[in-house]
């Protein structure tokens, strides 16, 4: 079990420097300058009106929200990214998390699950269970959705090279259990664009894992028609330290890949367009991200409409999911991060979010306690039910400010897309590395400007205390990668091994045609196959991966 | 100019399965810009082949960033692996999340620093620059005699600063050269070092040792590098018929040239059949590569313009194979045909054009198939 609590801390600090200068002229999170004032010259000049660019909440270009009444008519999905040691722990604590009164889940999965890996590969040693949940088999999948009531709960799971394995398990166990398909609501992330930008989960290369990600669009799009067949995640490529432009812009250019491949598949652009999210970091800077939400809903609707001409409104609506930022987390002075976590959930709920995770303020140091994680969780209740700020459709309309930002976001997004464009397309600019530039000279230069006090982060830089206090930590132990071990093996032995063998050999087969895999990958499921066998059934031919690729 | 004799060599890896590699990427930007020369590794780097690139590349340091809360299994194995090695003297820092009863542990297993989150650059370079001792070198040129190949990482390093030259001139004088080199030299992003691994996939497979020399500039202010075109070739971890060495190239091309001379030696005398010598391309410094190889290959990549780019005609002058790289991609067959016509005008020597792709393992066989034919 995960809980013996351990102390950690104490460590002395040097004296703690004097109060900083506050850096002029001021700059956004990203760097980016802010005038002294801004006034409704501002909005003149850009040529911001009511009726020609910001418009009504619930109307195109739903800059101001997708919803007439916002959170007036419903509240956000309060959803806690969940997920540590084997399948039975797991779902101990997503029902310790409904009995909270959150109201949907989110599950983390193990590094070994994500990189498409059993839990008994040597590659695993030390890492099964440790970050999230291992799931090998169809059973971990059963077993960890076990007495939840898979009609009425939403369900995310956070995946992505072998989101079409996993989604797979979801609707063989689902159908095993007796769900039905058309009664299911969730999001699998399914967004393998911003594994090359930023988070290095990958198992293929670019162009065969773009074409899983179409298989589970299409076969999600008839046959499970109200989940949300992928999450467009700028999240990620935020926490690698990019700008809030940047994470704004290459999000929605990885939004318009889908869209562009779905559509050469045949699929229609409604069909397709309805089912996607997306999914955006929550930094300190509150106004750069409340303008970032803003832009990011006005830009999809232009591209969704000019670009690919969609027909249906609710196909431009950008409904996206929120999680505060990981990287702005401190594990100096961590009980502070709780304040962190406020405000930056505060500017997500301004921005109109469809859903939120608030982290909990003991993430540096380890997977949060359940302490943590009630705080946290209590952070958005707070915010619904006391500050008052769900009580009108985006209260900072028609702000001089924000409403400045948001202009200036969307055509620095604009000239982004512009660039990706001229290089040749999205798999071309991956390719020569153009993502992963940007991205580690952006953080580079935040750090270089945290090191030299040009930004201020409390406990760190500025206000540091001499003394450490220590805050209660979730260990989690060596004993779930044992019990895992033991799932698997019995798996391994119970099940039909020719059957298995048949199943991998018909997913390889649909591979080589270049047909949808979704149902090969199906039976392979109920036969018990593992995530690792058929990864690499598909491996096998739409190659690996090597390192080199990313640099 | 300043003096960059010493810049202090830094092996960066990513090891187990996490993929969150900002952290390793702002410190590598870091300690280049306090000239250090930086040799980036790369994601998911087995123990075997962490210790093999620290060996390869002469580090001083290796800093190891793991965030996935592994590291009580997997930094016990590495500490070992070094020490096995030889490389105890190698200082090693770990970087990313380590809860702090870990910390004892870690730095009781002989790591030299743990910076977690809220680390400074400064502080990463200030901790790094605890000078090291080094064997003397005639004790180097003894081993290195006995083919030892920390003595022959240890000698390139010294070669490439100017360092112990005349020694090593007179030992390496009566060797006679024995291996082929062949340069391969274009601009940034045409695929050198992509195609470079896909040749030592080659050249393995039928049983021949290799040496690569990867060139990249350093910076002429600070003296420092970031070195990342080992990781594009890839090789088994364990696998010592292969030696991948990154080398940092001052402004002034003629002086690395002087060198290049014994470092090509070096590895001739040790014992490998083909050397590598990948360079940015352009300019007169190739023709100074050219001295100091058998075949030079220039590659060049398909383009979106009509006209081949003639700036890079001198560079073809001096080519004796060129390569169309990334032969997957459009316009390529019209590239090769453009080249092929400048440059086998009548009574001029015939210069083969091939197409290859490192991405499709493409036109490999064939331009090995050249490079080995004899020539005068």
């Amino acid at each position: 079990m995960a809980s013996p609590v351990v102390e950690i801390g104490n460590g002395t600090r040097a004296a703690a420097l004097p109060v900083p200068d506050r850096a002029d002229p001021a700059t956004t999170v990203s760097g980016v300058p802010i005038a002294p004032l801004y006034t409704g010259d501002d909005l003149a000049r850009l040529g911001i009106t009511e009726s020609a660019t910001i418009g009504r909440p619930g109307q195109f270009p739903f800059t101001r929200g997708i919803h007439e009444a916002m959170y007036r008519g419903r509240l956000w999905t309060m959803r806690q990214f969940a997920g540590f040691g084997t399948p039975r722990q797991t779902n101990e604590r997503f029902r310790f998390l409904l009995e909270k009164g959150q109201t949907g889940l989110s599950t983390a999965f193990d590094l070994p699950t994500l990189m498409g890996l059993d839990s008994d590969c040597p590659q695993s040693r030390g890492e099964v269970g440790r970050l999230g949940v291992a799931v090998d088999t169809i059973d971990d999948m059963r077993q960890l959705f076990a007495e939840i009531d898979l009609e009425q709960i939403s369900v995310s799971m956070t995946i992505n090279a072998p989101a079409a394995v996993i989604m797979a398990f979801y609707l063989a166990a689902a159908r095993e259990a007796g769900w039905d398909w058309r009664k299911l609501r969730g999001t699998i992330q399914n967004d393998i664009l911003k594994e090359f930008h930023a988070q290095n989960e990958i198992v293929f290369p670019p162009e065969p894992s773009v074409r899983l990600v179409i298989d589970l669009i299409e076969f999600c799009a008839e046959h499970v028609p109200q989940w949300n067949t992928v999450s467009i995640s700028g999240y990620h490529i935020r926490e690698a330290g990019s700008t809030a432009v940047q994470e704004l812009a290459f999000t929605l250019a990885d939004g318009i890949h889908y869209v562009e491949q779905s559509l050469s598949r045949g699929l229609d652009v409604d069909t397709v367009g309805r089912r996607l999210s997306f999914f955006f970091n929550a930094h300190n800077d509150v106004f750069e991200e409340i303008a970032k939400y803003r832009a990011a809903r006005s830009l999809w609707a232009d591209v969704m409409r000019n670009r690919f001409y969609a027909r249906e409104e609710s196909s431009c609506k950008l409904r996206f999911h929120a999680q505060t930022a990981g990287c702005s987390l401190q594990d100096r002075q961590p009980e502070v991060n709780l304040m962190r976590v406020a405000y930056q959930a505060l500017a997500a709920v301004l921005g109109g979010c469809q859903s939120l995770h608030s982290n909990s303020m003991d993430e540096t140091l380890a997977l949060p306690s359940e302490h943590a994680v009630t705080l946290a969780l209590r952070t958005q209740q707070v915010l619904a039910y006391e500050t008052g700020v769900v009580n009108t459709p985006d209260p900072l309309g028609g702000s001089y400010f924000v409403e400045t930002l948001t202009a200036q976001m969307r055509k620095q997004a604009e000239d982004y897309f512009e660039q990706i464009d001229h290089q040749g397309g999205m798999l071309a600019a991956i390719d020569s590395g153009f993502f992963r530039r940007e991205i580690a000279d952006a953080a580079f230069t935040y750090q270089k400007s945290v090191d030299k006090r040009e930004k201020i982060i409390v406990g760190v830089n500025a206000f540091e205390e001499d003394e450490q206090k220590s805050i209660d930590i979730l260990q989690i132990d060596e004993g779930p990668e044992e019990e895992q071990l033991r799932n698997l093996a019995r798996a391994k032995k119970s099940r039909n091994n020719s059957a298995v063998e048949r199943a991998l050999a018909a997913v390889k087969r649909a591979a080589e045609r270049k047909e949808n895999v979704f149902p090969a990958l199906m039976e392979a499921a109920s036969a018990r196959a593992t995530v690792y066998e058929t990864m690499s059934a598909l491996a096998d031919v739409l190659g690996r991966l090597e390192t080199g690729g990313l640099s | 100019m300043i003096a960059h004799a010493a810049s202090p060599r830094v092996v960066l890896a990513k090891i187990g399965l996490d993929g969150h590699d900002r952290g390793v990427k702002v410190v590598a930007r870091g300690l280049r810009d306090a000239g250090f020369h930086v040799i980036y590794a790369g994601l998911w780097q087995p123990i075997e082949a962490v210790v093999q690139t620290v060996l390869d590349e002469d580090a001083d340091w290796l800093g190891i960033s793991l965030l996935s809360g592994a590291h009580m299994t997997l930094i016990p194995p590495l500490m070992d692996k070094l020490r096995q090695n030889g490389l105890d003297r190698v200082g090693v820092l770990i970087g990313g999340i380590i809860p702090e009863k870990d910390v004892p542990k870690l730095l009781e297993l002989g790591v030299r620093s743990v910076a977690g989150p809220g680390t400074t650059i400064p502080e990463i370079v200030e901790r790094m620059h605890q000078p090291e001792e080094h064997p003397a070198v005639e004790d180097l040129i003894r081993r290195f005699r006995q083919k030892d190949r920390r003595a022959l990482a240890r000698l390139l390093t010294l070669a490439s600063r100017g360092e112990a030259l005349d020694a090593l001139r007179h030992e390496l004088a009566e060797r006679p050269k024995s291996c082929r080199v062949a340069a391969f030299t274009g601009s940034g992003g045409v695929g050198k070092s992509s195609l470079i691994g896909r040749s030592v996939e080659l050249l393995r497979s039928r049983n021949q040792s290799v040496a690569v020399l990867c060139c990249d500039p350093e910076s002429p202010l600070t003296g420092g590098a970031l070195l990342g075109d080992r990781l594009r070739i890839a090789k088994p971890a364990d696998d010592a018929g292969v030696f991948i060495r990154s080398l940092a190239t001052p402004g002034g091309q003629q002086a690395i040239a002087k060198n290049l001379d014994v470092m090509m030696a070096l590895l001739a005398a040790y014992g490998f059949d083909t050397v590598i010598l990948e360079t940015v391309g352009a300019g007169q410094g190739d023709t100074a590569v050219r001295e100091q190889s058998d075949v030079l290959v220039v590659l060049l990549q398909p383009e979106s313009g009509d006209e081949l780019q003639w700036e890079k005609a001198g560079l073809l002058e001096v080519a004796d194979i060129v390569v169309v790289h990334k032969a997957d991609l459009p316009g390529s067959d019209r590239m090769a045909a453009q080249v092929h016509e400048h440059l086998n005008l009548p009574g001029a020597r015939p210069i083969p054009v091939l197409k290859a792709s490192a991405a499709k393992g493409q036109g490999l066989e064939e331009l090995w198939a050249k490079i080995e034919e004899p020539r005068g």
